[in-house]
């Protein structure tokens, strides 16, 4: 029988975030350990728009505005009511998954360009909304926010912490019925409904999934940073999610994790050439989409299997 | 009680009528076949029945129970499910799961779908490719593969288009083998074909459409027989 290619994927990330976990006993430079918490934040909200357009074949462009929203519930909470981030967090999951809910029961039954060029709609509106919203958000000013933790190495390691979570959560729901609809949705929306999936309500499930850990990943990232903004709804932040999965393999397990700390921390190390970053993902997305559909993950698969044993 | 009951059943794309008020009944355990020139309204027809399209009026009982309002995975589950002209599968994922999926999402528990599936891969002489990806096996295979996704759990009525079109003899045999070992344990069909001899041999009863309506409701040989569906059908040249 086959290996079980999940469980491959899933040992594997779990292996790539032990080796994250080591790196702060080699590196110490608070400027590099911010670098890799960012891109674990990036890792979250690629692992999230994974299931929605990997596993699923849903085309969201609202990964980052859904991290916007997280990250504002949580703030605004905290800014107007002084309510404690710990309890802003789980307020931030609820609400990105409950407006992630309702849209997902409005744009499911879109399909392809109309599903894509609806969800941009909706995050450009929301983030013109909380730019322009001054006496309540503070626009583009932003938000200070209190953090959750005193010590950057400890906001490491929760974020490897939940990037656990989050892995084990996906392979577990994978190997469950709706891994299997959500598969079968992705591959054939009238097929999976002609042998009885509800195919919009297992789509609209994928969204709210994937909202909620958008804005749990924009609620930690807020805290880690202490200051939200409406330019973490950029589009241009959901441009390097995507670039981020398809690099790193889409619909893999372990392609976004690859992808997001990749792609973020060769950003970086590209910064001081100027800015070249985007110009070089977006290359590289053309080239990946036009030869190498599964990614990296694809490649390392091929070559592994191409080894004489 | 029939176990699915057509009547007067209509749909229109602007001013073409591609169902004209269709009309019949199809009884518990019988076979029937469906045939009719390209464009008749087969196709159609089969669409409104499995819930793809809504129709404009009439309606249709499942078992009793109008399903004509219905969505496409309420009917399956209801127990009507449906064979595609072109093969739908789920090409990334295994034969394997395909059939799981089916029978999962038709009300099977765990350890039910995967006995079920196990049998029918069997069955359906799919043992070598069952952990292939659906979309590497060849066109027959996934007919066959469709087709056990139709029986993961058995359907009150079978909708199968095309089942035979080019399909291996040797498949073919298998689908058809399959099709009357069933239909002698009591499973309900309904065909639509162009393959003449198949629809001789397996199906009893015929229907024939012909832009939009039934021309011919009756015993296969007859309906082959009769002229208005020699002229429909075959252009107005008589069968030998």
């Amino acid at each position: 029988m086959k290996t079980d290619r999940n469980a491959v994927e899933f040992r594997l990330s779990l292996a790539l975030l032990a080796l994250v976990a080591l790196i702060p006993a080699a590196v110490s430079n608070p400027y590099w350990l911010g670098v890799i918490i960012v891109s674990m934040y990036f890792a979250l909200l690629a692992a999230g728009w994974n299931l929605l357009a990997g596993y699923t074949g849903q085309f969201s462009m609202a990964p980052a505005c859904f991290a916007m929203i997280g990250a504002y519930a949580s703030g605004l909470l905290s800014y107007h009511w002084n309510v404690s981030p710990w309890i802003g967090l789980p307020a931030a999951i609820i609400v990105s998954a409950a407006i992630g809910m309702v849209l997902g029961r409005i744009v499911m039954r879109l399909r392809g360009p109309y599903l894509a060029l609806t969800t941009l709609s909706f995050a450009e509106i929301m983030r013109l909304v909380i730019g322009n919203s001054y006496s309540f958000t503070r626009g583009d000013l932003g938000l200070n926010v209190p953090g959750l933790f005193d010590s950057r190495l400890v906001y490491y390691y929760v974020f490897v912490g939940v990037l656990v979570a989050v892995q084990t959560g996906l392979f577990l729901l994978l190997r469950t019925k709706a891994g299997l609809y959500l598969r079968a949705i992705r591959d054939d929306e009238i097929a999976a409904a002609s042998r009885g999936v509800d195919v919009v309500f297992w789509k609209t499930a994928a969204f709210t999934m994937s909202t909620a850990m958008s804005g749990l990943a924009g609620a930690l990232y807020g805290g880690f940073s202490q200051l939200v903004s409406p330019e973490l709804g950029l589009i241009a932040q959901t441009g390097l999610v995507i670039c981020m999965v398809v690099i790193g393999g889409i619909g893999s397990l372990i392609g976004p994790l690859l992808g997001a700390f990749l792609v973020y921390a060769s950003s970086e190390a590209l910064r001081e050439v100027g800015g070249v970053q985007l110009i070089v993902f977006s290359f590289l997305v053309i080239v990946f989409a036009r030869f190498y559909r599964e990614g990296l993950w694809g490649l390392a698969k091929r070559a592994f299997m191409r080894k004489p044993a | 009680m029939s176990c699915l009951s057509i009547s007067e059943v209509r749909k229109s794309f602007g001013g073409l009528h591609a169902v004209d008020g269709v009309s019949f009944d199809v009884d518990y355990g019988e076979l029937i076949g469906l045939i009719g020139p390209n464009g008749s309204g087969k196709t159609t027809l089969l669409n409104i029945l499995s819930g793809h399209q809504p129709p404009d009026s009439g309606q249709v009982l499942l078992d009793g129970r109008p399903i004509h309002r219905l969505k496409p995975e309420q009917i399956a589950q209801a127990g009507l499910l449906r064979m595609f002209q072109l093969t739908r599968v789920f090409r990334r994922m295994s034969a394997f799961d395909n059939l799981l999926t089916a029978g999962r999402a038709l009300g099977l528990d765990h350890a039910e779908a995967i006995a079920r599936a196990r049998q029918l891969i069997e069955e359906l002489t799919l043992t070598r490719v069952r952990d292939l990806d659906a979309g590497q096996l060849s066109g027959g295979q996934q007919k066959l593969l469709e087709f056990g996704c139709c029986f993961m759990r058995p359907p009150k009525i079978a909708l199968l288009d095309e089942p035979f079109a080019a399909v291996h003899p040797t498949m073919k045999e298998t689908l058809a083998g399959f099709i009357r070992k069933h239909h002698a344990e009591g499973q309900t069909f309904l065909i639509v074909s162009h393959d003449m001899p198949v629809i001789v041999e397996l199906c009893p009863r015929t229907v024939c459409m012909n832009a939009g309506s039934v021309i011919a409701d009756e015993l296969t040989r007859a309906v082959l027989n009769d002229p208005v569906v020699i002229e429909a059908y075959l252009g107005g040249e008589v069968a030998a």
